[in-house]
């Protein structure tokens, strides 16, 4: 993990999600911002596992790896899920979903560097 | 396909003119529905792997901690497909326990911590989870029951 990456996930998927919110609120369903918006988080979100899944190989021990692995493949599929669940619904709706999944990823991603942290 | 000449269309016009038939249509799993099972699916998600996680490894620690952990987590699990599926009364039943079973062990947690020893996704109403699972179960009541007209 590298934290300034991590960090810069959760501050982009928060502005994702305020987007999606006003989005919503303007009544309007998911537009190309908010595909766009989550196309980098996937992005962002792969480096940072394949980052994260390198140390572990090359050595690096954690507490709880299982736990840590099971939230980082989490984290990949949310922003996927998001927009499929998101385009479906085409009303406000739809960037509802998307406002959900972009503040369940700043979640993950910090329990992430917690399990990260206890290094053993 | 030859023995029926006349299949769901009559159906539907005899009853409700209404494209309230099939679970898909306007059902509980759609429109603002989208979101809860958006909610719904994330909760599963979250609290399936973390009891998966407590019940494979730790489970003597503390079991009716972690058994609850895993009830909590079927609960989500199920409301999410029942949503999905537009099967409103699985959905109600399932919020119902879900409600219940927040409120339940809120109080325990609270008055009664040596009870539960591990924290579990509804320890202290939801606490560790912003209180999502108490507001939850509230919501998906209440959008149900809004919804009733339609099923």
């Amino acid at each position: 993990m590298i934290g300034s990456l991590a960090t810069g996930i959760i501050i982009a998927s928060l502005v994702v999600a305020l987007i999606a919110l006003i989005t919503t609120i303007r009544n309007r369903p998911v537009g190309l911002v908010q595909l766009v918006g989550l196309g980098l988080l996937e992005v962002a979100l792969l480096v940072q596992a394949v980052i994260a899944i390198v140390k572990l190989i090359s050595g690096v021990e954690i507490g709880q790896t299982v736990v840590f692995l099971g939230y980082l493949a989490s984290t990949v599929v949310i922003p996927i899920f998001g927009a499929y669940w998101g385009m479906i619904e085409r009303t406000r709706w739809g960037s509802g979903v998307v406002a959900v999944a972009c503040l369940a990823l700043p979640a993950l991603v910090g329990r992430l560097l917690q399990l990260w942290q206890v290094v053993g | 396909m030859d023995g029926t000449p006349k299949p769901s269309g009559a159906n539907a016009t005899e009853r409700n003119p209404a494209p309230t038939t099939g679970p898909g249509a306007t059902g509980v799993g759609t429109g603002p529905g989208r979101v809860l099972v958006a909610v719904y699916a994330f909760f599963s998600l979250a609290a399936g792997a973390r009891a998966g996680v407590q019940l494979a490894t730790r489970f003597a620690e503390a079991p009716i901690a972690y058994s609850l952990s895993a009830f909590a987590a079927l609960v989500y699990i199920i409301l999410t497909v029942a949503l999905i599926r537009g099967a409103r009364r699985t959905a109600l039943v399932a919020c119902l326990i879900e409600l219940t079973g927040v409120l339940v062990v809120g109080t325990f947690s609270l008055f009664m911590p040596e009870a539960f020893p591990r924290a579990t996704v509804w320890s202290t109403y939801g606490g560790g989870y912003l209180f999502i699972p108490l507001v939850l179960p509230v919501l998906g009541l209440y959008w149900l029951f809004r919804n009733r007209s339609a099923g």
